[in-house]
């Protein structure tokens, strides 16, 4: 052996002082939980109910930098610096420095195709370019595909071509409209640096690949801000029907930039507060359709706020029907269930259509096309039905520009907020004549109103099947949900607390949601429609959907979030709370895919529960072994590491000795009555076989795996690896009052049946496992499964059960002679039937 | 006629906060971010109440508590501040402050302690 490996196998394999892990991990968690503490107040304070200054800002961010550079310095040590957190920290800090202290800020590409935008691209390719995307990578809705230029490109392009001091003296020039012409000239003569110039070039190709060789597409502006609370619309230059050639496509950007410096957006920025030039323009690149009709629709009267379809219409293109120049025609349906309330014909007197070889012209509506409505009921109602989802996306009145293809299809061009011009009035219960199913057990996470079917979620594996608009349902909370965060309408759930990882999302998404709500998944029951009506310090779930609670909450102006200020000092919130590191089972959980301080945490706190499993699996040498005395044989050894038993313990350990309250637990379910298998059962001469040849294979992790069955506990804590024949059992479980510290972790492994019978015992201790809310990962006769972020109460039965379950399949496999067995003893299992001949 | 409600602090973010959630409720809201100006704009408008930032360059907010209470002694004055300190929260009381909030300051308190200070 190596030095090298030598050093190695001390640093890593060797037996460690599980004291001392165990100590360190309680660090970790430590000031884990203090940062998940502050981005809970910074939430809560930034979240549009609190007036808060920058002194606030600066101190609340340090505080946090603070806390977690303290859990990464107790982490690393925890783990001999195995992970470069410290690398991302640095690096998302950067970010949110800049954006608090007001710094420049551009992103590392110049292109950004839809399928690479996500939520955090905002101000890279700017909003409407951001929201169409979005809209892009949802199931079911057709959105044509494009990329944007970023908010690097045409700072790139303005530096290149030295037009940024000129831009810099606009705010205080005297004669502002001599040199907004100025720097429009400037930016419409000037030359592609040529790395922008590449990057633009490979953007066409890899486009017309998409699209194939005659696309065409429409090109926009995206301004950081447009599409945003304040509105930009109509403000900048687009440039429609340009050809897919990257010189064409080149000539309308500098169109579209140069609009951002026309003297109605100069005025109109000065006039909502901004610093003209301040502001950079991402443009987007986006496939055009070959309409047959298209027009604007609103999920709400934008005059009344009332729940109703507005959708206009008109042959052609659909720029007309937005600028309001033709009389388009109208029709309005009923929200729910949608119907046609109202047709009413338009003049239709022209139509924008595209020309072969580019651009486009107006032509006069032919006779026969002027006297047809520009659509049919059929056509009206799959359109209503597709606003209703991307609504239910953004869960706020939308203003949808659509076309109809000329294929048939419908495809969404835009969606923004609508804006609805009437005085907000809270929501009252007055006059709500649905019965009330709940009201007021547990938290508000987040206000609002939402109506849905309830989706009562058994397991977060299931998480892929709730449809978008329902209201979800769950026993615990979990920053799983974030993955369906955005297309479903509410949250409640029966355990959880307003500081922990799901809530902090739940505000950030602005997803109505209450927590520790009592018996929820009883009194909601699964595809039942509800109304939940959250406010400040109660909520009330009612029967159905209440229609009157909906069309209030949605009248009125977006408040402080309307504000630019406010939303610029919120959007540090992106990275700091929300969350891309999700399952911790997949291979994605490692540090490069940490993207906010909120990933950074929960990544350390999952390798630190690693490292604290593979620390206890390693004890026992040099470690005083107590024999527990119990009333089955399992022969195990408990390594007591503080508080574990009792010190009135003698020689050997018994169940009245042992105070882990999670080793406890785990051992009065193995002790229920009849779960232990005692009668031997015999094993096929095949079985045997198999057993013999897998020898090598069990034990060839040596010296890793402990020889015997060993606890090692603590008050909070407990490790147990079990060696029963030839499979290994390992659970282990930090159980505390903060459900947020609190996991318990499940692996099983092995037996010595053959690999049939092996795999239906592992399929049935998954499906028990994910009965109890577990999230696993199976394969073969290997199953990794893990639940956190569990109340301790629930953490003791769940951990009963895990006792129950290692005494029931002990030996189960050699029975498993069919898969249709699996469901079976699943379901006696679950009746507490533990027969199994 | 609705109530007007001045808003002095030094933070443009702060008064315009204050300023769109008071509106919803149907005030009159001006903002300042100097106490000199609003004091100037006091003499020629009256309001029913000023809320003001404590620490703040030039004009503080105790002097601003001095000067409106000395001219108007009917307009009710809130103060609020970054800096949760007791003492001046104690002494701007004794100065007849009608309400004090820390920074961030909670919207809803701030208009139930406006509608009190209406009522009162």
């Amino acid at each position: 052996m190596s030095a090298l490996r030598k050093f190695r196998r001390k640093v890593f394999s060797g037996p460690v002082d599980p004291r001392m892990v165990f100590s360190r991990f309680k660090e970790v968690l430590e000031s884990n939980t203090r940062a998940l503490e502050i981005i809970t107040d910074m939430g809560e304070k930034l979240g549009g109910e609190y007036i808060f200054d920058i002194v606030y800002v600066k101190k609340s961010y340090d505080e946090l930098y603070a806390a977690i550079d303290e859990a990464i310095k107790k982490f690393n040590q925890l783990t001999h610096g195995r992970y470069d957190v410290e690398g991302v920290f640095r690096g998302i800090d950067g970010i949110i420095r800049k954006s608090i202290y007001q710094e420049d800020y551009l992103p590392a590409k110049t292109v950004l195709f839809f399928d690479e935008i996500g939520w955090e691209a905002a101000r890279d390719a700017g909003a409407k370019n951001c929201r169409l995307a979005e809209l892009k990578n949802s199931p079911g809705l057709n959105v044509p595909n494009g990329f944007a230029a970023t908010s690097r490109a045409y700072d790139d392009y303005i530096r290149h071509n030295g037009i940024e001091k000129k831009i810099r003296q606009l705010a205080a020039s005297d004669d502002r409209e001599r040199l907004s012409a100025e720097i429009r000239d400037a930016i419409l003569n000037g030359g592609f640096p040529g790395p922008l110039s590449s990057d633009f070039d490979r953007a066409v190709s890899r486009l017309k690949e998409l699209a194939g060789e005659n696309g065409f597409v429409a090109v926009r502006s995206s301004a950081e801000e447009e599409d945003g609370d304040i509105s930009f619309a109509g403000q900048f230059a687009t440039v429609l029907n340009v050809p897919l050639e990257a010189e064409k496509m080149k000539a309308a950007y500098k169109k579209v930039i140069a609009s951002l410096f026309s003297d109605p957006a100069v005025s109109y920025q000065l006039q909502f507060g901004y610093t003209p030039g301040r502001m950079r323009m991402p443009v987007g690149f986006v496939l055009m359709v070959d309409a047959a009709a298209s027009g604007v629709l609103y999920t709400a009267d934008p005059a009344s706020g009332e729940e109703k379809i507005v959708v206009n219409s008109s042959w052609g293109l659909g720029s007309p029907v937005v600028e309001g120049r033709v009389g388009p025609d109208v029709f309005v349906l009923n929200k729910g269930p949608v119907s046609l309330l109202e047709s009413r014909p338009g003049g239709k007197e022209f139509m924008l259509v595209p020309v072969k070889e580019g651009g486009v012209e107006e032509a006069p509506t032919p006779a026969e096309l002027k006297g047809q409505l520009s659509l049919n009921v059929s056509g009206l109602l799959e359109l209503a039905g597709i606003s209703l989802a991307i609504e239910g996306i953004y869960r706020r009145p939308q203003d949808i520009e659509w076309a109809l293809g000329k294929d048939g299809k419908f495809h969404v061009l835009q969606s923004r907020p609508l804006r609805i011009s009437i005085e907000k009035t809270r929501p009252s219960e007055a006059g709500i004549e649905n019965p009330v199913l709940m009201k007021d057990r547990g938290f508000v996470v987040q206000q609002g109103v939402a109506a849905g079917r309830v989706f009562l979620l058994k397991n977060e594996n299931e998480l892929d099947r709730v449809p978008k608009g329902a209201i979800l349902v769950a026993k615990h909370d979990s920053p799983a949900f974030v993955r369906v965060m955005t297309g479903i309408s509410a949250i409640i759930t029966e355990t959880g607390a307003p500081a922990s990882h799901m809530a902090s999302l739940c505000r950030e998404f602005r997803l109505p949601t209450v927590v520790n709500a009592g018996d929820a998944t009883k009194k909601l029951e699964h595809g039942r429609e509800v109304t939940l009506a959250a406010a400040d310090g109660g909520y009330a779930i009612y029967d159905g959907i209440a229609r009157e609670l909906l069309a209030e909450a949605r009248r009125g102006s977006p408040g402080v979030e309307g504000l630019y200020e406010f939303r610029k000092k919120r959007y540090i919130m992106r990275f700091i709370s929300m969350l891309n590191l999700v399952n911790p089972l997949t291979d994605e959980f490692t540090p490069e895919k940490c993207r906010t301080m909120h990933d950074i945490l929960r990544f350390m706190h999952e390798k630190s529960v690693q490292e604290l499993i593979e620390s206890s699996r390693r004890a026992g040498g040099g470690f005083a072994l107590k024999k527990l005395e119990m009333a089955v044989p399992a022969g195990i050894q408990v390594v007591d590491i503080g508080g574990g038993l009792s010190p009135e313990t003698g020689e050997t350990a018994h169940l009245d000795d042992i105070e882990s309250v999670p080793f406890r637990a785990i051992l009065e379910g193995m002790l229920y009555p009849g779960a232990w298998q005692e009668a031997a059962v015999g094993l096929h001469a095949r079985d045997f076989l198999s057993s013999m040849m897998r020898m090598e294979d069990i034990t060839s992790g040596g010296a890793a795996y402990a020889e015997k069955n060993i606890a090692v506990i603590s008050r909070e804590y407990v490790n147990l690896s079990l060696r029963f024949g030839y499979h290994f059992n390992l659970v282990d479980s930090f159980c505390t009052e903060r459900a947020a510290s609190n996991h318990i972790y499940f692996r099983f492994v092995g037996g010595a049946t053959d690999i049939s019978k092996r795999s239906r015992r592992i399929r049935l201790i998954e499906a028990v496992l994910r009965e109890y809310g577990f999230v696993s990962s199976a394969k073969g006769d290997l199953i990794v499964a893990r639940i956190s972020n569990i109340a301790k109460e629930e953490a003791l039965r769940v951990l009963d059960r895990a006792g129950r379950l290692i005494a029931f399949t002990r030996q189960l496999d050699a029975v498993l002679e069919r898969d249709d067995q699996v469901e079976e003893f699943k379901r006696r299992f679950l009746e507490n039937n533990f027969r199994i001949g | 006629m609705s109530a007007r409600i001045m808003i002095i602090d030094d933070e443009k973010i702060v008064g315009d906060m204050a300023r769109i959630s008071l509106e919803q409720e149907g005030y009159e809201v001006e903002t300042f971010l100097n106490a000199a100006p609003a004091l100037d704009r006091l003499r020629e408008q009256g309001f029913d109440i000023v809320v003001t930032d404590l620490k703040m360059k030039g004009i503080d907010g105790l002097e601003v508590l001095r000067t409106v209470k000395s001219l108007y002694p009917g307009v009710k004055v809130i103060m609020i501040t970054a800096f949760a300190n007791l003492d001046v929260a104690i002494e701007a009381l004794r100065g007849d402050v009608f309400d004090f909030f820390p920074k961030p300051v909670k919207i809803k308190e701030l208009k139930e302690s406006i509608k009190k200070a209406l009522q009162n």
